[in-house]
């Protein structure tokens, strides 16, 4: 670890805390996604509540407030609490929302009664113990990190030997257990691994707030593919990521690292929520509105159209009479239309005329909706050699001119 | 009045508040925004602090509850976006907001002593000493304030329980007949958000989160029938705080942790010896049809 620390442009301490916030994001992106992805995305809690039991019983047995054998606690811990949890999840109806609920509350109420018995001992080491549970990254040593590195290093290595099994099992539990796979094994063994996860991330960032850094580097991946093998790499890279961003901010700014980190953690979740390209809440919000406004356009000019065909040219008010549609969108679509060049206010009276161009275009939406129809008529007959469905929009450029020339002659 | 009488009408009390909500969390599977919400107020805790100076119990509250109102709020925004689950979306909130609390502390609180355990994280062991007078009766505060709190979901639950039913069994069916199934669960979350807040501070965090899951949860392994399962997580509630106040005062320990662990002991119970959905019923059932499949088998050879 010494060549890698002395590579970054920091100080020693600070070089230590950024290396170890980019091992964990890495580590918790990876094998939080199997968290995530079977709506078990709290087992973190239950790990992190059920560390002071663990914690207690640890000290109960050694009598001294070692580091070492304190996280040895916890992790022993949190693997009873992991098994508990999938065998109450397994073998019961309850879901796994209330089973980690359950787990986190039996155990966290054992660690409070362990905590009384052990303040009633009158052992003076004992203060503090709680206290466990929120990290300290600053008092992180070269040898945690290579502790951290080594439990990382191993827990990614099991995934990427395991990744075909892991995938089966993750989704389809039952296939899985036709095939003869381990499915109650290979079960415990995901909870065990983000329980490896937890026990590197309480030294930094604290147990509470490992919670979310198990999800957030994976929901962030999760909107930007669908896949597994990409969705792994992925969130281990925005989990890094996250770790050096709100670790040099930590340190820049001196503000405890865990809580920054996590913060951080949360802004790229909700960024990748809100934007992704094609899923995003806003992305697709922004489609939404150009779907409203480019049928608000098409329907306004075949409404002029058919007005125009009707009777004299209509005026706004006249138009808004038949339509019903609102003013708001009446007054910008006309807008837009003029502004295309396909409609014009005639005479004193502000009569719409459509120009031309607009004529043209009328005409053309006409037929293509004609297209649309006769293909919802006659679509079934036409025994395509494959399976294909057109886009409603634009039938002719997704079937092929002669099919569409078939169509209209089946229409008419 | 004598005090193991005002812990123990407490915890019932508390019981009675959660026990209401519970199992609606359960069968919604959101029973971790109970602990959400205890985490979620600490950035609450810390404004009040900043802003007013003040660790008064009603300005604590107020300031806890907005923030957790915040948090069940997001949580649920979150999730309609449809592009994260319940479950990710819990744990995406709740530790922000507790995240921005610890650095509230670090960066302007640490002077004074601000800590989770003397503000809003109670004790309620506590309780017998913090004592209004009313109409000349000394009545301990954590009484009135979460009985109040327990008639106000009481009228909820009864008052909306048709409601409820609809929308927590099947919310499509329910915002078919009109009946605007994310206001209400919205309105459902506020109720558990205000409870929370209200109970942390007169009994502490634990002990309201483990009320608000395990009798819930309990209830669901031993009925199917909505009505019943209310009634029978404030009923496992009302156990827990009994036996757990009469353990503590006998093992010496702590109130709430003992009363948590007599809770996780009926859900223990109930997981094995449930009639219907028990592990015993279910092993002595599959034992039972496996030996008719064999006789069967056997017949017709």
């Amino acid at each position: 670890m010494g060549w890698l620390i002395d590579l970054l442009p920091l100080s020693y301490t600070d070089a230590v805390v950024v290396i170890g916030a980019a091992i964990l994001g890495l580590t918790s992106g990876v094998l939080g996604s199997f968290a995530v992805l079977r709506e078990r995305s709290l087992v973190g809690d239950a790990i992190a509540h059920a560390a002071l039991p663990g914690v207690c019983i640890a000290f109960l047995l050694t009598g001294a407030k070692d580091a070492g054998s304190l996280i040895v606690g916890a992790a022993f811990a949190g693997i009873a609490a992991a098994v508990l949890m999938v065998a109450i999840e397994r073998t019961s109806r309850i879901r796994p929302d209330a089973a980690i609920g359950v787990v986190l509350s039996c155990f966290f109420s054992l660690g409070i009664v362990l905590l009384t018995y052990i303040s009633s001992q009158n052992n003076a080491n004992q203060a503090g113990l709680e206290k466990y549970l929120f990290g300290q990254a600053a008092g992180l040593l070269e040898r945690d990190l290579v502790v951290m590195a080594a439990l990382a290093g191993a827990s990614l290595l099991f995934v990427a030997i395991g990744f075909r099994i892991l995938k089966v099992a993750l989704f389809d539990a039952d296939f899985a257990g036709s095939l003869g796979l381990p499915v109650r094994v290979l079960d415990v063994a995901m909870t065990v691994l983000l329980v490896v996860a937890v026990v590197i991330g309480v030294r930094m960032v604290g147990a509470i707030l490992m919670v979310a850094m198990l999800i957030s580097p994976v929901v962030a991946a999760r909107q930007l593919t669908h896949r597994l093998r990409t969705l792994l790499p992925l969130a281990g890279v925005i989990g890094a990521g996250i770790g050096i961003a709100g670790a040099l901010l930590a340190t820049g700014s001196e503000l405890p690292t865990g809580p920054v980190v996590v913060v951080v953690g949360f802004c790229v979740a909700l960024a990748a929520v809100l934007l992704s390209p094609g899923r995003g809440a806003l992305w697709r919000a922004r489609h939404v509105a150009a779907e409203r406004r480019r049928a608000a356009f098409e329907g306004v000019l075949l409404e002029v159209e058919t007005a125009m065909h009707a009777g004299p040219p209509p005026t706004v008010a006249e138009l808004r009479l038949a339509t019903g549609r609102p003013r708001a969108q009446l007054t910008r679509t006309l807008r837009r239309l003029e502004r295309a060049g396909l409609l014009r206010r005639d005479g004193a009276e502000h009569r719409l005329r459509l120009t031309e161009a607009g004529a043209a275009a009328a005409h053309e939406l006409e037929q293509r909706r004609d297209l649309w129809a006769a293909w919802l008529e006659h679509g079934a007959s036409l025994e395509l050699p494959d399976a294909r469905e057109p886009d409603p929009r634009d039938v002719r450029a997704s079937l092929g001119d002669d099919v569409a020339d078939r169509l209209q002659e089946l229409a008419t | 009045m004598n005090d193991d009488l005002v812990i123990i009408i407490t915890a019932g009390l508390t019981a009675t508040a959660c026990g209401l909500l519970g199992p609606f969390l359960v069968l919604r599977r959101a029973a971790l925004l109970s602990d959400a919400v205890s985490h979620a107020v600490l950035p609450g805790i810390v404004a009040t602090w900043l802003l007013l100076h003040t660790r008064a119990p009603f300005a604590v509250i107020v300031g806890g509850a907005i923030f957790a109102v915040l948090c069940v709020l997001a949580i649920d925004g979150l999730r309609s976006t449809g592009l994260v689950r319940s479950d990710a979306a819990i744990g995406l909130v709740f530790p922000l907001l507790f995240a921005l609390g610890v650095l509230g502390v670090t960066r302007y609180a640490s002077g004074i002593h601000l800590d989770l355990d003397s503000t809003i994280y109670g004790e309620i062991a506590f309780a017998p000493f913090d004592v209004w007078t009313i109409g000349g009766v000394d009545v301990a505060r954590s009484i009135v304030v979460i009985g109040s709190i327990a008639a106000l979901n009481l009228a909820f639950v009864i008052l909306a329980w048709k409601e409820l039913k609809a929308s927590t069994f099947d919310p499509g069916f329910s915002q078919t007949i009109g009946l605007r199934p994310q206001m209400l669960s919205r309105l459902m979350l506020v109720a558990v958000a205000i409870t929370a807040v209200t109970a942390f501070e007169s009994v502490g965090a634990i002990l309201v989160v483990t009320l608000l899951i395990v009798p819930g949860a309990t209830a669901y392994l031993l009925t199917d029938r909505l009505a019943v399962m209310v009634a029978l997580a404030v009923g496992i509630g009302w156990i827990g705080a009994v036996a757990g106040y009469w353990g503590a005062v006998v093992g010496d320990s702590s109130i709430a942790g003992t009363m948590g662990l007599v809770c996780a002991v009926c859900f223990a119970l109930a997981l094995l010896v449930s009639p219907k959905y028990g592990l015993i019923a279910t092993a002595v059932r599959r034992r039972r049809r496996a030996r008719a499949t064999a006789t069967a088998l056997a017949a017709e050879r």
